[in-house]
């Protein structure tokens, strides 16, 4: 086990700088979760720490050791990649005692590793067949199988999990995290699925066009995110963003949305007059009885919870209630924001609007 | 119902007539091989099962009997003296070990070129591709006098090892771009996966990519083999004792004659050897190696 960390990292390709000067710091035994819509360079900066890409300048250690330039194999690393990448002509056995067999493992050593890979994979019944007469999530685990067998300093995981239907990934995100939380090995895992960062995550990293916007645990990126972007990124429905105007009244600042006047949070940093954005989350804008009044436009209950997607005052928001109501379109509801919870953004920087401490 | 019937039928029919027409001649050819010459040449007509089958055109082209011993009819004046000229044995084992020889090394070098090709980035390697590919647009007839010249001064005409050489040079460039096909079939992933597991560049080739590959280069050899083994022109210009069965043929074609029993029978045995061989790779030549490999 080990620490990564990643010093000040450019990645070009000819005149194309992809990473921009990242630096990131994952302890030993940390679970890190690179997260970013696609093209964003989680998947380089990826396998520029596995070695597959060299860095155009820019430090990569791991453990005490700087490994610029040092080949993947020398790195003592492990990857599960997106497809799986097996061995097609190999049994699963032989896919996972590869790299054993390699470094010239004794033989009774490889055999004990093995094994012990496939009970905790529950991959015993199926050591000696090959990979295509397995099932896409035995494929997947055959492929962390190999990973875990030779004890690396560091997993590396390149979108795991993209490829497996819906049931299938929530299992293997739990199995993940299980196998994390016992293994207790570093782990950079890349993903564009917000719900996989957040449910696995010790240290979610927000990446957008080969910077990092964001760094922090999962909850405290969900409820202070730095900018718009990630406001945006994070959550399912997404974050409400009203545009509207900081102003005066009374003693207290509030915004102006349209003709709408909507609390602000004591101590913000803003200044009268200042454009924003107003955030709210689905949550915590509730139904109540002396609130806004919006029209309802469609009703989906998902089980536990409801999902109101409403017009308000010329924009789209959705609420959520775990309320069982009997909602119907076209009905007025009264929504009520819990003023704790409400993000600002200046409309100009998109950056998020502090409170004064 | 009738009508999907009757397709069933007309379909039946149809495939009967290809395979008819494209076996025709080999049968024809297979036949002759075991009739008297009185009935490949019957004034009467075509003789087509009406005769006592011989094996004396087997005895003469495979087991070097002198061709008077055998022979009905007056041929006395020819062949008998120094030998039997229309024994083929010599030229199936310079055959074999020219085709053999070829493929090996057209196929050996192919795969590593077309690994190169297909993996590592460097500079004209797109342009490296199309001047391999123009390699074949050249007819042979046209590069033969100075290869035969160059042949002669590298010591290497009249010898297995020139013809070996020929014929790799001319297979190697086919070889390359089918075997640059497979390996591209085969995610870089996998490559990068090996590496990771502690393999060089060297040992990704070899453990991973050449075994998921073995279905492109059985493919590849069997093309490159058949090429060697039924090739005339090189082999005329660059050989003089050496004879391959393609080039011995031709020597059956006389001033007095063509001798059709032997041309047909040394042409037949011939067929065998390239069947044998393509039974052996069959096996191989599967496609979906990679099956199971990557998610499809």
């Amino acid at each position: 086990m080990a620490s990564v960390i990643v010093e000040k990292l450019v990645k070009k390709y000819g005149d194309l700088e992809v990473l921009h000067s990242i630096d990131l710091d994952v302890e030993d035994g940390q679970f890190v979760v690179l997260l970013g819509p696609s093209g964003c360079g989680k998947s380089t900066l990826l396998r520029t720490i596995a070695g597959l890409e060299s860095s155009t300048s820019g430090d990569i250690s791991i453990g005490d050791r700087l490994v610029n330039g040092v080949h993947p194999k020398d790195r003592n690393i492990a990857m599960v990649f997106q497809n799986y990448a097996l061995y097609a002509h190999m049994k699963v056995r032989d896919n996972m005692a590869f790299s054993m067999q390699l470094s010239k493992t004794p033989k009774a050593r490889i055999e004990e590793r093995v094994n012990w890979a496939a009970s905790i994979l529950s991959l015993e019944p199926y050591l000696d067949r090959y990979p295509k007469e397995l099932s896409g999530g035995q494929r997947q685990r055959v492929a962390m199988g190999r990973a875990i067998v030779r004890d690396p300093d560091v997993f590396l995981f390149d979108e795991p999990l993209s490829n497996l239907d819906a049931k299938l990934r929530v299992q293997m995100r739990t199995e993940i995290k299980e196998l994390h939380q016992r293994l207790k090995t570093t782990t950079v895992y890349v993903t564009h699925d917000q719900i996989e960062a957040m449910t696995m995550a010790d240290i979610v990293v927000i990446m957008r066009d080969g910077h990092i916007e964001q760094m922090g645990t999962p909850m405290e990126i969900y409820d202070n995110p730095s900018n718009l972007f990630v406001a945006e990124f994070i959550g399912s429905p997404g974050m409400n963003l009203l545009k509207g105007k900081i102003v005066q009244e009374g003693d207290k600042m509030v915004c102006q949305v349209n003709e709408l006047f909507l609390p602000l949070p004591d101590r913000l940093d803003a200044t009268v007059g200042q454009e924003v954005l107003y955030g709210i989350r689905p949550e915590h804008l509730i139904p109540s009885e002396n609130g806004l009044k919006a029209t309802i436009s469609v009703v989906e209950p998902t089980g536990p919870e409801t999902h109101l997607f409403c017009h308000l005052s010329g924009h789209d928001v959705c609420a959520i209630s775990r309320e069982r109501m009997n909602w119907k379109a076209d009905e007025v509801v009264s929504l009520e924001p819990i003023v704790d919870y409400v993000h600002v953004f200046d409309a100009q920087t998109d950056q998020a609007v502090k409170r004064k401490t | 119902m009738e009508s999907s019937r009757f397709s069933i039928f007309a379909r039946y029919v149809l495939s009967i007539v290809i395979v008819a027409l494209f076996v025709f001649p080999i049968a024809w050819f297979a036949l002759t091989s075991i009739k008297p010459i009185s009935a490949i040449f019957d004034k009467d007509g075509v003789v087509v099962f009406d005769f006592v089958p011989t094996y004396e055109n087997y005895r003469v082209t495979l087991f070097g009997q002198q061709s008077i011993d055998v022979s009905e009819n007056s041929r006395s004046d020819f062949g008998t003296s120094g030998g039997n000229s229309y024994d083929g044995r010599g030229s199936i084992i310079s055959s074999l070990i020219v085709a053999i020889g070829s493929t090996i090394l057209a196929t050996g070098i192919g795969i590593l070129a077309a690994y190169g090709l297909s993996r590592l980035r460097f500079r004209g390697s797109q342009g490296m591709l199309h001047w391999i590919l123009s390699q074949r647009f050249l007819p042979p007839i046209a590069i033969i006098i100075p290869m035969v010249f160059i042949f002669r001064d590298l010591g290497l005409r009249d010898t297995h090892l020139g013809l070996i050489i020929a014929h790799t040079l001319i297979n190697v460039p086919i070889a390359v771009l089918l075997m640059k096909s497979f390996i591209d079939d085969i995610p870089r992933d996998i490559d990068e996966a090996a590496m990771i597991d502690g393999a060089t560049r060297l040992q990704v080739f070899w453990k991973v990519i050449m075994p998921m590959a073995k279905g492109g280069m059985a493919a590849t050899a069997v093309l490159c083999f058949i090429f060697s083994w039924t090739e005339f022109l090189l082999s005329l210009f660059l050989t003089s004792s050496i004879r391959t069965i393609p080039v011995k043929i031709t020597t059956f074609v006389t001033s007095t004659g063509s001798e059709w029993g032997y041309i047909s029978a040394l042409g037949t045995s011939a067929i065998i050897p390239g069947f044998i061989f393509i039974l052996l790779v069959q096996n191989h030549l599967v496609r979906g190696l990679t099956m199971g490999a990557i998610k499809d």
